[in-house]
Order: C-alpha cells, then structure tokens, then sequence
C-alpha cells in the first residue's frame, strides 16, 4: 500500500483546504475487478464447452395429442371427407398403403383420410351411412398366427363381439401377408367376410397381397382395378371430358446427347458395352450362345436347349439355381404399334413422374426412344390391365368403343365377362386391341406410361455347375399358338431365345443378358442319401444338373446314394427329353432307376404320379427309413398337386397313417428340407 | 440351474432330427428372448438411434467372433453342412451400417456391454476346442435374422426414418432369395451332421446357452441406456464443477479473493440446474467483489 501512496502535493493556496484524491479504483481493485470477469467469462465458456461433450439422445416419445377427436365421423364431417381409408399395420407397410390410397383419392373424385383405428372409435363404423358417397377401406396386416396387428385388436374384437347393422356402409379390404404362413391374409379375410355378414356392401374384391412374392406389386394391381370399381360405384367420372390423370409428363428434349440416351440397359448406361461385375438384376452379362439346339424329335411344339457361354463373367452357380434373361419384344409387333399409332418410333423422350416426392422417377429408364421403351422396356404381349383400358377409353372417338372400353374395366358383372371374354380368353394384346378397335387412338406417351414393364423370365439352370462352371444351360418349350382372332400368340422369352443363332452373318455371336438367382432347390448335403426326383416336361431342367453333379461325385469315388428319376412326357418317339443322356446316365450307374411315364403312347392317360404309386413300398422305405430327399419341378397347377397327394396315399396306405397324419408327415419333410419344389403356372 | 438344462435337453429326443430337437430345447429360452425389455421396446418401434447404434456395436463383436470361427473350420464335418458364407455372413453388412453411423473412424467408437465380450469370448472359445457346438449359435443367431429379424428391420427404419437402407444392411439377404426356403435348406443341412451322444447333448446345451447369452446382451443394452440418459446429466453437473474448482485455485492473491473464490464454490454446489440463475449469480458476485474492493481500498 505503501507504493501506491499518492504523494501528497501542498496545493498552492493559502485557503484551500487539502483534498485528499482517493482514486475511485486502485490498480488492485482493477486487477481484482479484471481478473472475475475473467472467471467469469471462463465459466462461461466451459460451460457450452460441457454442453457439447453431451452425447446426443434422442428417445422418441409416444406422440400424445391433448384433445383428440375421437369419431372419425366427426371429423370427416368436419373437414369435408367422404373416403376413410384404416390400416391395421405393424411395420408400417399397411399404413403406407393407406397414405397412398388417401391421397390418390382426389384424383377419382373422392376425398380421402387415412385413420389408425386405435385412435378412432371403430363402433362408429354403422354412422358412414350418414356421410353421402362414402367408402371405407381397409388395409389389414396379419400379425404372426393370423392374428390382427397391435393396433387393430379392439376393431378386431368390436368385429367379432358386436352384431351392429353396417346397411349403407360402403367398403373394400386390401390384406397384407405373407404366403408362406399357414394363416396367409387371416386378418384381410376375416375383415372383408364379417363386415359383409353385418351388412356392409363390398364395392370391390378382396386384395390378397403376398409379402413371400411381391406386396407393392399384389398392392398396385389391386388399386388400379379398385378405383375404377371405386367410380363405376359412385357413378363418378374419374377422368371427365378431356382432363386425364396422368402420371408422368412427357419431355422432348431439345438438346440431346446420344451418349446419355438408353439402349435397353437396366440400370447404369452403357452397362452392355462396358460390361463390370458384380452381375445382377439390374447389371446382366451380356452371356454368347454356344448351342441352340433343339430336343424333341417330333410333335408340333418346339423344345430346344441352349448353352450360355459365362466364361470370364466370374458368376458362380450351383444345379438348382435359377438363369434370369431378359428378352425382347418382336420387332414386327413394335413397328406396328408405331404405324398404327402414327409415331416416329426413333423420337428421344423422356417421361417425368408428376408426383416429385416419389422414388419413381420414370416408368422406365430415360430418355429413351419410343422403340427402344416398346421393345426392352415395356410388356406388348400379355392382354392390357382393366386400368390400362380405361385410361385408353378417353381416346375412343367413337363413343361405343369408349363405353366397351369403360365397361370392361368396371366391376359390373357384364363388364368382367366381356373383359373376360375379349381380351383374356381371346388373348388380345395391346395392339390386338388397337387393331380391333379402329376408333381408338390414345398417344404413344401415355400409352408407354400404361403399360406395365417387360418382366425378367427365369428358367431353372439344366446343368451343374460344379461339373460346368463356366456354361449355363436351359431347356424350355416355346410358347406359340393361335388364338380365337386368328392371330398367333407368340411368348417373348422362348421365342427369342429359339431365334438366337450360335453364330450370326457378320460372325457376331448373340447375346443373351442374364443373370443368376441362387435358389435353395439343392441336393442333399450328403452324397449318399437317396434323392427321388419328379420331373415331367421342361421340368427335368435342374435334375440333368443334379444327374451330372451325382456322376461327378461318383468319379470322385464318392458313395452316392440311391438315385431315382421321374419324367414324363407324350410320347417316347416324340418329347423323350435327354433321351440319350439319361440312359448313359443309367448305365453309368449315376442314375439308379428311370422312371418315364409316356401319357399318349397307349389307351389311358399314364402320368407319373401313376409310376410313384407303382413303386409305393420302395418309395416308403427311402422316404421314411433312407432319410430320402424328394423334389419335385414343372407344372405348379396340376403335377405338382396330384405328386403331392399321391405322396399322403403313399405314406397312408404302406406307412399306415391317416390322412390328416400323411399330410402332417409331408408338411413335416417340407420343413426339414426334405421335400423341395421349383414349380411354376 | 444345470438340472433345469439337462431337463430340457431330455425332452422331445425321440425325433432324432437335430432341427427338431434343437427348437424344441430352445422353445422356453426364445420366448423369454422376445420378452426381453428391449426386445419388447424394439417391437413397439420404441427404438432411438442410441440404441441402434449399441445393438450395431454389439452385433459387430458377435459376428466378427462367429464368423471368425466358422471360416476357421469351415471344413469341419459339423460346420461344413451349415456353411454359407455368401449367403448369410453379417460381417460387412454390420461394418458398412457402423460405417454410416459413426463415420470412418466408427472402429475407435465402438462401445460394448460385458454381456458381449462374455459372448464373444465364447464364441472364441468354442470356435477353437468345440467346433461342432458352432451350429448351436449359427443356428440360433442367423435363422433369428431370416425370420423375426425381418420383421425388425422394418421396425427400425421406420422408427428412425431411415431412408433408402442406409444403416439397415444388417437386415438385407441379399443371398437369400426366399428366407423361408432357405430355413428348411439349413434344417436339411443341420440335420446331415453326424454327433455322437454326448456331442449332441452337449450341442443341444450350447444351443440354451446361446440364447442366454442373447438374452445378456439385450438385458445389459437395455442397462446401458437408461445409464448413458441418468450420465448425460451427471456429466453436464460434473464438467461445471471442475470449471469452478480450476477458477478458485487462482485466486488465492487477497482475502477479498479467498473470500470471493468460496462463495463461488458455494454458489456451484447449490446452483445446478438453472443456468440463468448461474449467470445471475455470477454477476451478482461479481459485483459484491468489486463492491468489496472499493470499500476496502
């Protein structure tokens, strides 16, 4: 303190009294002063400093809104609805769908809601018929043992509890399951019978959509014939006079780079010059023909074989799996399209999604020209959808043809037998249509936006793949016959495949694009456990890979277990597939016994499951004592149904079972693998 | 607790399939599995991204182990059946979500509970003395994803609102064209193993232990959230409190200062929660200093 002492200086004046300068602050005051907000804005800043260290922690919390309407009537009352569309869903699939339907709505008149029926008050349902040209819909998940999702048990048990009058409710049940599941759609199917039963009147069929397949796809080809039921009910127009809903726009580009243009990739342009594993779906080897030749001897049908070259692709297979290729439509039927339709096929265009929130961009990869989208993209051959002839109808000037048109696409009984009758049994497709219809003449734009996409066609690999690793084979039978027009049906995939040369004029050989889908249609782990196989027709296909995988594993010096095959065919001089083949296999050993069933070479139908039946107490020792594996391929329809009960008659008459016994023991080898299917319809 | 598993392993030996036998041994120990609290949560769409993201870090520790040990005997007569690496490995699907979730660096930042390390360590430790239990846990561990796992994964990206699959290239097969096909393809497999008497009992054991240790891990998950949330606000106090203590330290120069520098502890011990109230305070203290200084001096 000494140091800081201000020196005191006598004032000059006689009178002054001395005034004693005390500094407001010292200079320790100063420090002191300087050094807490210093602290302070130390404290400060650590501060944020420790907020930041906080790891983030988001819980969500169950969203509780304060004052929730509790009728759903009220509430389309009061903001004006007349469609309720409720969703029992657990994944939130079902509730998508909802979203989707509530906002489609608009575009056929109706004004759509989606509700979660665990918000709502389902008792409420019988009050709709207050509400003028309403509709309830349903989409309803199944949840585990066919039982209903979390959130729609009490509808569920309002459904079964109550005995309301639902007179004047309108309503359709889309379900969401999964086949694969014994109660496949319980919830879907119980909904739609019972609200039926207390009254309600169904506008349009139930939706059945398979989660094992393909939900979105079962889901938008039922909304697509929903809506136009939907309009038909309701007498409203979805398209009016000359509005259409349309849902893509159609751009001409002006400045076009061919370098950015599609040729027919599937996915990344210029896949199919620079070709990069790894091969799939959406990237296909461009696989060369070997061999194309073809099978049978006689007879009116074409049954052929081909070789695909994959060497140099790296693509694995094992005998089993499935070869996906990608066809192409008949140049002729594309051409015509064009002519009819007076457009310039090679135009560049591209077609933009309308809704810009959708993943879906274009119908299909664009630009593009009108050829290249008729011809790699788009399916021409298969009879046109109801929507697509709807949506076609506002092109008819002759106002008969618009009527048929919208008649067909209508739920009315008369209007599914014509449908029926016109276009599937006679099995018109899109320019079968056109041609018999000569008023109709929609624009190519929105007709490639209609039709739906030119699907990848999959055959099950007819070789081994430990035996051919670099060469996958297929054996199928072309599809061609005439229809009630007059005209021929000619299917896509077999009649490309028939037409590819093993070597073409310029030296080029043809090029298939494909890819492989591994199954689980496989042998037995072991190669001595016994493998019974049923294959008649084209469905031999992956037991010739299966024969040459047992004969390379008895090259081995493995022990390979008892080796049966079942084929079935018209006649031995005519469809005898591999004829020459399986007898070497059979003197080679490799197959133990052959099986042919030749359906009209006597008086009575002979098929195989008549030869099963024959060798029923052998097939019961392999089965139920040889731990034998069975696999059945071909036709889903009938074969593979009558093998399947002819295997419960087996197992009841020689192995003793009753029939619900039988049919417990197969679901039981289906199960453990021993019972296998590659079937198809 | 031993008996109570051999009891298990007893009933039902007369289907002498080991699919058969092993779902039915593990039937009790998978409900209680689903019953899990954050099984239960998960199943409601009560997941957050926290969570998530530890299920990602353990499920890495799990499937680096099991993985690991199934490529090392991949040739072993009861591993070599169920052997499908293209198929099913979960490794560098789990890498690639942990990748996305935690960026580049995600290897430093994994976090597990010691219920993982106890499985993972097992899962070591079969892989080198008992190889022919590793299908008790495959079994237990990849058929779990090919069915409700599924279910899961949708459950997951709608709760979090993932879009596009990112962070959810855990729950994609995309080797299995049909998960259900495939489950009785790998029965067929499980069932072409040859064990002997003991070798099965043992296996089937292994099959309830699998499930147990799953269960420790969803349980000790379940701990470590409600910790990181009762954490997060115990740092918050924490990091204040050392701020405080560092600030007292310097000033040690005067009485005034002492004085001033124990009011601020004070202050800090009572003052907690409220930050305005701390600013206030501060200020409030700040100005007694000062006050102080200038009537002192």
């Amino acid at each position: 303190m000494e140091d800081m002492e201000v020196e005191r200086v006598a004032p000059e004046g006689p009178d002054v009294a001395p005034v004693e300068e005390e500094p407001l602050f010292t200079n320790l005051d100063i420090f002191l002063f300087s050094l807490i907000v210093g602290l302070l804005v130390y404290w400060f800043l650590s501060r944020k400093k420790s907020e930041e260290t906080i790891p983030e922690f988001k819980r969500l919390t169950p969203v509780v809104t304060p004052q929730r309407e509790t009728s759903f009537i009220e509430k389309m009352k009061k903001t004006n609805r007349n469609m309720v569309v409720f969703y029992g869903s657990q994944t939130g699939t079902a509730e998508e769908f909802c979203g989707r339907l509530a906002k489609d709505a608009q575009r056929y008149g109706m004004r759509g809601m989606s509700a979660d029926p665990e918000e709502y008050d389902m008792s409420e349902l019988p009050r709709l018929a207050e509400i003028d040209n309403s509709l309830a819909v349903f989409c309803m998940a199944t949840y585990g043992e066919g039982d209903p999702t979390d959130n729609a048990q009490d509808f569920y048990d309002w459904m079964q509890e109550n005995d309301e009058d639902l007179k004047g409710v309108n309503f359709a049940v889309f379900g969401l399951g999964n086949k694969t599941y014994e109660h496949f759609n319980a919830m879907g199917k119980y909904t739609d019978k019972r609200l039926e039963e207390l009254g309600g009147k169904r506008i349009y069929d139930l939706g059945m959509g398979d989660d094992d397949g393909n939900l979105e796809e079962d889901f938008v080809s039922w909304k697509e014939q929903f809506w136009p039921a939907v309009c038909e009910h309701f007498g409203v127009e979805a398209t009016g006079d000359d509005t259409s809903i349309r849902q893509y726009e159609l751009v001409v580009p002006t400045d076009i780079n061919m370098n950015k243009v599609y040729t027919g990739e599937m996915g990344r342009l210029k896949s199919f010059e620079t070709q990069k594993p790894p091969f799939d779906a959406k990237n296909p080897y461009l696989a060369t023909v070997a061999v194309n030749r073809q099978l049978n001897q006689a007879g009116d049908r074409h049954l052929m074989h081909l070789e695909l070259d994959i060497s140099g692709s790296k693509i694995r297979y094992d005998s089993g799996d499935h070869v996906a290729v990608y066809p192409v439509n008949d140049v002729s039927i594309v051409n015509r399209i064009g002519q009819i339709l007076d457009a310039d096929l090679d135009t560049v265009i591209s077609l933009n999604n309308l809704d810009e929130e959708s993943n879906k961009k274009h119908p299909f990869p664009c630009p593009t020209t009108y050829r290249t989208a008729l011809t790699h993209y788009l399916d021409i051959t298969n009879p046109p959808r109801t929507n697509v002839l709807f949506e076609l109808a506002q092109y008819a000037t002759d106002p008969k043809d618009q009527d048929t048109l919208r008649k067909m696409a209508s739920a009315s009984p008369e209007g599914k037998g014509l449908y029926q009758s016109w276009v599937l049994d006679a099995q018109r497709n899109i320019l079968a249509v056109l041609e018999d219809m000569p008023s109709l003449h929609p624009t190519i734009d929105h007709l490639c936006e209609l039709l739906p996409r030119l699907q990848a066609r999959y055959y099950s690999i007819a070789s081994s793949g430990k035996v051919y690793p670099t060469m996958v084979s297929i054996c199928a039978v072309v599809v061609e016959f005439q229809t009630s027009t007059g005209r021929t049906f000619k299917g896509v995939a077999t009649n490309w495949l028939k037409n590819k040369v093993v070597v073409t004029d310029n030296g080029h050989k043809a090029t298939v694009p494909m890819y492989v889908r591994k199954s689980q249609f496989r042998l037995p782990f072991k190669a001595s456990n016994p493998v019974v196989m049923i294959g008649p027709g084209t469905g031999i296909a992956p037991f010739m890979g299966f024969l040459q995988e047992r004969g390379w594993m008895k090259e081995q010096g493995k022990d390979v277990g008892e080796t049966i095959l079942y084929f079935g065919c018209r006649r031995r001089n005519e469809d005898f597939l591999y004829q020459q083949e399986l007898e070497e296999f059979e003197k080679a050993g490799v197959l133990t016994q052959l099986n042919v069933a030749f359906s009209r070479d006597q008086e009575g139908k002979v098929y195989v499951q008549h030869l099963l039946k024959k060798n029923k107490e052998h097939l019961w020792k392999l089965i139920h004592t040889d731990n034998a594996h069975i696999y059945i391929c071909g036709d889903a329809r009938n074969m593979a149904r009558d093998v399947q009960n002819t295997f419960y008659d087996i197992a009841e008459e020689v192995g003793g079972l009753t029939h619900t016994q039988a049919v417990a023991y197969i679901k039981k080898l289906m199960t453990k693998g021993r019972y296998s299917l590659d079937v198809w319809s | 607790m031993e008996t109570e598993k051999k009891m298990q392993t007893q009933v039902e030996l007369t289907d002498s399939d080991l699919s058969e036998q092993i779902k039915a041994v593990t039937k009790d120990s998978h409900v209680r599995a689903e019953n899990t609290e954050l099984m239960l949560a998960y199943q409601r769409g009560n997941i957050s991204l926290t969570q998530y993201k530890l299920l990602l870090c353990s499920l890495y520790e799990i499937y680096q182990a099991l993985e690991e040990a199934l490529d090392n005997n991949s040739n072993h007569p009861s591993v070599a059946p169920i052997y499908f690496p293209l198929e099913l490995a979960r490794l560098e699907s789990v890498e690639r979500d942990l990748e996305h979730f935690y960026g580049q660096d995600w290897r430093e930042k994994i976090v597990v509970p010691a219920a993982t390390k106890i499985y993972a360590h097992r899962l070591r430790q079969i892989g080198k003395d008992n190889p022919e239990y590793l299908v008790a846990h495959a079994y237990t561990r990849y058929l779990g994803d090919l069915s409700g796992g599924q279910v899961l994964g949708r459950i997951t990206q709608k709760s979090l609102g993932l879009k596009g699959g990112e962070g959810l290239s855990f729950f994609s097969f995309p080797g299995v064209s049909s998960p259900n096909l495939f489950k009785q393809l790998y029965r067929s497999r499980m069932n072409s193993i040859e064990l002997e008497e003991e070798e099965r009992k043992g296996m089937l054991e292994e099959a309830v232990r699998a499930f147990e240790l799953n269960i420790q891990v969803f349980d000790d998950l379940q701990k470590m959230v409600s910790v990181t949330e009762r954490e997060s606000e115990l740092m918050h106090t924490t990091t204040r409190n050392r701020c405080t203590r560092h600030t007292s330290t310097h000033s040690k120069l005067a009485d005034g200062e002492k004085l001033t520098a124990r009011s601020l502890q004070i202050q800090t011990s009572l003052v907690n929660a409220s930050p305005l109230f701390r600013m206030v305070l501060g200020i409030c203290v700040a100005l007694a200093t000062v006050g102080m200084g200038i009537y002192a001096f």
